[in-house]
C-alpha cells in the first residue's frame, strides 16, 4: 500500500432512516496522517457518516474503503477502526488499565505485550498514576484521556472521535484542544472528529468537511472555509458576517461584478460564478473592512455613518449606516482606539474583491 | 406539617410496627419457654428446644432438601429471566407485549390457582410429583421477579457501552459475557436472593407437587396438625432469623454495588 492512496474512501454513501435521508450520496477521500473534522448542526450527516466508518451503521448504498479494502459489510470488531465515544463509554467495572487492555486482548497479544503497550500509552497520556482507579473516581478530563488511551491503544488506522469535548467545562476544552491536536500530530494517526462547535473544527483540524442536510456544503482548511466560504449556509454557519445582497453584473476576468443598491462591488466565487442578472448573496468578514478619511484605492469603497459601537475588549464592533446604498448597513471590526476617535464625521471603508465571497443558495 | 400531626402519624406508625411484629415476638419467647405448653404465663427459660432442632434428622434432611430446591429453582428462574429480559429490553419486535405478559403473568396467578394447574399440567405430562416438579414450579413462578429486575437494570445501560466493546473487538457474544452480564451483576444477584427466599418459604406449591419428602413449610405444616409443640417456634425462628438476615444483607450488597458502577 504506498502513501498515496487515501486511507479512506467513501463512494456514493447514502443512507436512509426510513423516509429520512441521513447521508445523501457522499463521495469523499480522506488521506493518511489527517485531522479531518465534519461540522454542521444536528442531523446534518456528520454523526451518521462517523458511525458508517465505525460499523456501526449499514449505508443504504455505497461502499466504504479501508486501506485498499472494502469493510462496507464488515461489523465494527473487524475493523481497524477505534472510537471515542461522546460519553467516553468507559467500562465502569473495569480499573483504567483493565480498559486500556481490552482492545489489546481481544486481539490476541500476550500479556508482556498488553503490559508494554499499557505502559506506553498510559505514560503517553499521562496517565500512569490512574492505572488502577475505576472511571467513577477519575475527572471528566481524566475519563477523556482514558477513552482515547483505549482507543489509541490497539494502534487503529483511522481514529473516530464523536463529539468528545462536549462534556468538558469550556475552560478545560480549550485546553483539550490544542493536547488532541498534539497528539495527533505525534502520532501521525489520522483522526475523524465529528462536532458542531465550529471553533473547535477551526482550531483543530486540517481539513473541514461543512455537512448540511445529509450533503457536504464545503470540504477546504480551517482558512478557505473562514475566509472564502461557498455558500450561505458556511457563510452564517462559521463565524460573523456581512450578509449583502445583490444582483450579478457579470465577470471581470476572476472577479464577480456585482451590484449592490446602485454601488459596484467586486468580490470572487469559490462555489461557482452565478449567471449575470441573478440575485446573489456575499460575504464579507468584519475584520475585512479597512476605515479610510478619504475615498481609498481598494477595489471596493464606501463611505457611511457610524451608528453603533460595541466594546469587545482587544476590539471593537462598529455598525456602519451607508446612505449611498439605500441605507444599507455593514457591520467591522477595529481595534478598541480607532473605534473610540469616530465621532458624527461620515468614514470610508474599503475592501478587496479578495475579501468578499458571493456564496452559492 | 405542624407539630401535632406529627405526633399523631408517629404513634400511628408504632401502633402499626407493634401490630406486625408482636405476633412474631409471641412466637420466638413461646420457642424458649420451658413447657410443652404454647401460652402465657412463661415461669421458666430453656434452649432445648433449639438443640432439639439439631438433633432431629428429620427437621435437618428437611432444611437440605427446602435449600436444595431454592438453589437450583433460583438457577433456573434467573437463566430464564435473563434470558427473557435481555431479548425484550430495548426491542420492538411483533408479539413484544404478548411474551412480556405471558413472562409476568405467572407472578399474578394466585398460588392455590397455579399450584392446582402445575399438579394437573405435571401429571398431563407425566411427570412424577417430587423435587423435579417443585424445582419446576418454582422456577417459574419465580421468573418474572429476575425478569423485570434484571430488565430495569438492562434499560439503564448505554447503548455506547457495547458499541465500545464491538469497536475493540469484541463479537456480540463476548460483549455481552464481557460488558452487558457485570453490569447486570447487581441485578441478578439481588433477584436471586428474592427468588431464593421465595422458594424457601412457598407452601402452597410445595405441597402441591410433593412427593414423599417433605419441605420446610410442608414439615411445620404436617408438624402443626399433630399438635402445637415450641419446637416449631425453634424452627420458625431460625427460618426467620436466617431469611432476614440474608435479605437484608442482600439489600446492602447490591446497592453498594449499584453504587460502585456508577460512573
Amino acid at each position: 500500500m504506498n502513501d498515496d492512496t487515501p486511507l479512506v474512501r467513501l463512494k456514493g454513501v447514502t443512507k436512509k432512516f426510513g423516509d429520512m435521508t441521513a447521508l445523501d450520496n457522499l463521495t469523499l477521500d480522506i488521506a493518511r496522517g489527517e485531522f479531518v473534522t465534519f461540522l454542521g448542526p444536528s442531523g446534518c450527516g456528520k454523526s451518521t457518516t462517523l458511525r458508517i466508518l465505525g460499523g456501526f451503521e449499514r449505508p443504504t448504498s455505497g461502499s466504504v474503503i479501508l486501506n485498499g479494502e472494502d469493510v462496507t459489510l464488515q461489523p465494527p470488531e473487524k475493523r481497524q477502526v477505534n472510537m471515542v465515544f461522546q460519553d467516553y463509554a468507559l467500562f465502569p467495572h473495569m480499573t483504567v488499565r483493565q480498559n486500556i487492555s481490552f482492545g489489546l486482548e481481544l486481539k490476541g497479544m500476550d500479556k508482556k505485550s498488553i503490559r508494554q503497550r499499557q505502559d506506553e500509552i498510559m505514560s503517553f497520556l499521562e496517565l500512569d498514576t490512574y492505572g488502577d482507579r475505576y472511571p467513577a473516581q477519575l475527572s471528566g478530563g481524566q475519563r477523556q484521556r482514558v477513552a482515547l488511551a483505549r482507543a489509541l491503544a490497539p494502534d487503529p488506522a483511522l481514529l473516530l472521535l464523536d463529539e468528545p469535548l462536549g462534556a468538558l467545562d469550556a475552560k478545560l476544552r480549550g485546553q483539550v484542544q490544542q493536547e488532541l491536536k498534539s497528539i495527533q500530530r505525534r502520532t501521525n494517526k489520522t483522526f475523524f472528529f465529528v462536532t458542531h462547535d465550529q471553533e473547535e473544527a477551526l482550531t483543530m483540524s486540517d481539513r473541514v468537511v461543512v455537512m448540511n442536510k445529509g450533503r457536504v456544503e464545503q470540504d477546504g482548511t480551517p482558512e478557505e472555509l473562514y475566509f472564502h466560504p461557498a455558500s450561505r449556509f458556511v457563510a452564517e454557519f462559521i463565524g460573523e458576517t456581512n450578509l449583502l445582497s445583490g444582483k450579478m453584473r457579470g465577470l471581470e476576468g476572476d472577479a464577480v461584478v456585482m451590484d449592490w443598491f446602485g454601488q459596484t462591488l467586486r468580490g470572487h466565487a469559490p462555489g461557482g460564478a452565478p449567471r449575470t442578472g441573478d440575485d446573489i448573496t456575499a460575504s464579507l468578514r468584519l475584520e475585512k473592512l479597512r476605515f479610510h478619511k478619504a475615498r481609498p484605492d481598494s477595489c471596493n469603497a464606501v463611505q457611511g455613518r457610524v451608528v453603533g459601537k460595541t466594546f469587545l475588549g482587544s476590539r471593537m464592533a462598529v455598525d456602519l449606516m451607508i446612505d449611498e446604498a439605500a441605507g444599507a448597513s455593514l457591520r467591522a471590526f477595529v481595534d478598541a482606539e480607532t473605534g473610540q476617535s469616530f465621532g458624527a464625521d461620515p468614514v470610508w471603508v474599503g475592501w478587496s474583491s479578495d475579501a468578499m465571497a458571493v456564496l452559492r443558495d | 406539617m405542624n407539630r401535632r400531626n406529627r405526633i399523631v402519624l408517629s404513634c400511628v406508625y408504632w401502633a402499626f410496627v407493634l401490630y406486625v411484629f408482636v405476633p412474631l415476638i409471641l412466637m420466638i419467647l413461646m420457642g424458649f419457654k420451658d413447657s410443652k405448653f404454647i401460652g402465657f404465663p412463661i415461669r421458666s427459660w430453656t434452649l432445648d428446644w433449639y438443640t432439639g432442632v439439631f438433633e432431629d434428622a428429620e427437621v435437618l434432611a428437611t432444611l437440605g432438601y427446602s435449600t436444595a430446591i431454592a438453589v437450583l429453582s433460583t438457577i433456573v428462574a434467573v437463566a430464564v429471566g435473563t434470558w427473557i429480559a435481555v431479548l425484550l429490553e430495548g426491542r420492538k419486535f411483533i408479539g413484544r407485549t404478548a411474551i412480556f405478559g405471558l413472562t409476568v403473568l405467572p407472578a399474578l396467578v394466585p398460588g392455590i390457582i397455579s399450584a392446582i394447574a402445575f399438579r394437573i399440567y405435571a401429571r398431563w405430562l407425566g411427570i412424577e410429583p417430587g423435587m423435579g416438579a417443585i424445582i419446576w414450579a418454582h422456577a417459574v413462578h419465580n421468573v418474572p421477579f429476575v425478569a423485570l429486575v434484571v430488565m430495569a437494570r438492562l434499560s439503564t445501560l448505554p447503548k455506547s457501552q457495547i458499541e465500545a466493546a464491538r469497536d475493540l473487538g469484541a463479537d456480540p457474544i463476548v460483549a455481552f459475557l464481557r460488558i452487558t452480564l457485570p453490569y447486570l451483576m447487581p441485578a441478578i444477584l439481588g433477584s436471586s436472593i428474592f427468588c431464593l427466599l421465595l422458594s424457601f418459604d412457598d407452601f402452597v406449591r410445595s405441597f402441591f407437587l410433593g412427593g414423599y419428602d417433605p419441605t420446610l413449610p410442608v414439615l411445620i405444616f404436617a408438624k402443626l396438625k399433630s399438635g402445637m409443640s415450641p419446637e416449631i417456634n425453634a424452627i420458625a425462628t431460625i427460618a426467620l432469623v436466617v431469611t432476614a438476615a440474608i435479605g437484608i444483607w442482600a439489600e446492602r450488597f447490591t446497592r453498594r454495588l449499584n453504587k460502585d458502577t456508577q460512573a
